[in-house]
């Protein structure tokens, strides 16, 4: 059943205002394919009558249905392109600059909530790009962390299949991994920047230890959680976050009313935060 | 520079453009008409119902997703009477200057320019809105209106102006900063020069000149704060004359925030990372407006 422009945006608010992500207009169509299974599965008739199930008292738990539906926990390389380019031409070589000045030749980034891996080994990549150049005899420290050990296992191991590597641009593609048998195996040139570890957001005594990063990500990750939640774990990422770096998050989220500390940096496609 | 040596340098230079479009004679009489009291509404209407260019571009700019009328509106006097009696004085300049500088034989491409002056007003009208601006519709206009030296500069003095986008090519330096080491003067200057030849109201000659130094506004320094951020999202949003500058910004550090913070009680409200979202939504809008009021089939 095709949606309304009244009826999307009444729902694009609701789903904005429960979890902070932003449907945008050109996602109008995913976001009707994807309510119209809840419908069924409901037997709603209307988007107006789904829209009205989501407010009752019901509506938390059908919510949960809801996220499901519309997002995806599958994670690929290369996810985000203009936040990348943005820490490559800009972000990073400003944070290089004042690290340079402090004589302290170390880079330390998180990628909370990192699945099996793409967004960590991706950082890597690009910056191994850099180790002759600009960074030159700098320590590198990637840390991954997800509360779920399958998926660690499966980042540790550093075998992909064709979804996650459809995005990584023919050059990194060409030196840092190997196709056998439909598997995309990752070079230990690249595994060997980045560790993965057991980590729950909500764990305030694990997460006090996680100090002094340059850049943080936290895509898609956020969106799961209740406000208070949220808020709780974006005080620590504030907390552990060096006064030049950045915070990213996922590609249509929202940390609005969650943190008011953190100000906005706005790049060419995107924003990022900072202290 | 000082900011008098600037604007001295670009009455010169105005002075000498030979063919510098004059307002067409149909603004004229509507502006004049708009300066008697008790002007009805009618009576503008049929006046510029007489120039077909002007009623026709009156009706796409109204009917545009910009203003999101509820249903088209398919009459000059409705749309009129939808701007409401005290914007048809800047819709008649506005559809002028469009009409006078609508060739494309600039340095920039008349697309690219109209784009990147439609986005501003669009992002300044949605600003606007979200800082509790009453003017909506005057946002609109002055977002449109701020770079209007820029085309002058890019269809009058063509051949200096290329040596300025040449200057700034690959090179982290401000397309404002190059125009006064190069030209002795800025677009914000030049664009006060033309707007005041068109007897252009104060206040967006005060946004012509004073939209990279808000600060500096004198009649309404939230006006020119709010374009001034305008200009700044539209250069990270694609629309910024082809990407020539590769930029970022701070927004709670900028001048015209601070300004909009102290004068602005609604900004407190305001949901950043929602705005740029929309704005992201409202890009393809500017692109389909400005090709349909350019296109000439």
């Amino acid at each position: 059943m095709a949606i309304s422009d009244k009826d999307f945006e009444q729902l694009r608010d609701f789903i904005y205002n429960i979890c902070g992500m932003y449907f945008h207009s050109t996602k109008k169509y995913f976001l009707e394919s994807r309510l119209g299974r809840r419908m069924e599965a409901c037997g709603v008739k209307t988007h107006s009558d789904y829209y009205q199930l989501l407010r009752s008292p019901r509506g938390a738990d059908e919510m949960k249905f809801l996220m499901d539906e519309i997002t995806t926990n599958e994670t690929y390389f290369f996810r985000n392109v203009p936040q990348l380019a943005a820490l490559e031409n800009k972000l990073l070589p400003e944070l290089v600059e004042t690290k340079n000045k402090m004589g302290f030749k170390k880079l330390r980034i998180w990628s909370a909530g990192s699945s099996s891996g793409e967004e960590a080994y991706t950082m890597a990549m690009i910056l191994l790009e850099k180790r002759s150049t600009l960074l030159k005899d700098w320590i590198i420290e990637i840390i991954g962390t997800d509360i779920n050990e399958t998926v660690i296992s499966q980042a540790k191991e550093g075998v992909f299949n064709s979804y996650s590597v459809r995005n990584v641009p023919d050059v990194y593609k060409r030196k840092y991994i190997r196709e056998e048998n439909g598997r995309f195996i990752l070079s230990p040139e690249v595994k060997k920047f980045v560790t993965f570890n057991k980590l729950n957001l909500y764990d305030d005594s694990k997460m006090i230890f996680m100090k002094s990063f340059d850049f943080i990500f936290c895509a898609n990750v956020l969106i799961y959680f209740d406000t208070a939640s949220k808020s709780k774990v974006v005080q620590h990422f504030y907390n552990n976050l060096q006064p030049y770096g950045y915070f990213f998050v996922g590609q249509s989220e929202s940390l609005h009313g969650v943190n008011d500390k953190f100000k906005t940096v706005h790049f060419p496609g995107g924003f990022a935060y900072k202290k | 520079m000082d900011k008098s040596e600037l604007m001295q340098k670009a009455m010169q230079l105005v002075e000498k453009i030979d063919d510098l479009p004059t307002i067409p004679v149909i603004a004229t009489q509507v502006l004049q008409l708009l300066d008697q009291p008790d002007v009805k509404l009618e009576e503008v209407a049929d006046l510029i119902l007489t120039d077909q260019v002007m009623t026709a571009r009156v009706m796409k700019m109204i009917n545009s997703p910009v203003y999101k009328p509820g249903s088209e509106i398919t009459s000059l006097k409705r749309a009129l009477v939808f701007l409401g009696m005290r914007h048809i004085r800047e819709i008649a300049l506005t559809t002028s200057f469009i009409d006078a500088f609508d060739q494309n034989s600039g340095a920039v491409g008349i697309n690219t320019f109209w784009e990147h002056s439609f986005g501003v007003g669009m992002v300044s009208k949605i600003m606007a809105q979200k800082v509790g601006y009453s003017d909506l519709e005057k946002a609109y206009i002055a977002g449109i209106m701020h770079d209007l030296g820029e085309v002058v500069l890019s269809q009058f003095m063509r051949d200096e102006f290329i040596k300025v986008l040449e200057s700034i090519k690959g090179r982290l330096v401000k397309l404002v900063e190059a125009e006064a080491d190069i030209l002795g003067t800025t677009h914000c200057e030049m664009g006060v020069c033309m707007a005041r030849k068109w007897n252009f109201p104060e206040v967006y000659c005060d946004v012509m000149l004073n939209h990279h130094t808000p600060v500096d506004a004198s009649v309404d320094p939230v006006l020119c704060a709010i374009v001034n951020l305008s200009d700044l999202f539209c250069g990270v949003r694609g629309l910024n004359y082809d990407g020539m500058e590769w930029i970022s910004f701070n927004l709670q550090d900028e001048p015209a925030w601070k300004i909009l913070k102290q004068q602005c009680p609604k900004l407190v409200e305001m949901d950043v990372e929602r705005f740029c979202y929309e704005i992201d939504d409202a890009i393809p809008d500017v692109k389909d407006l400005v090709a349909s009021i350019f296109n000439k089939k």
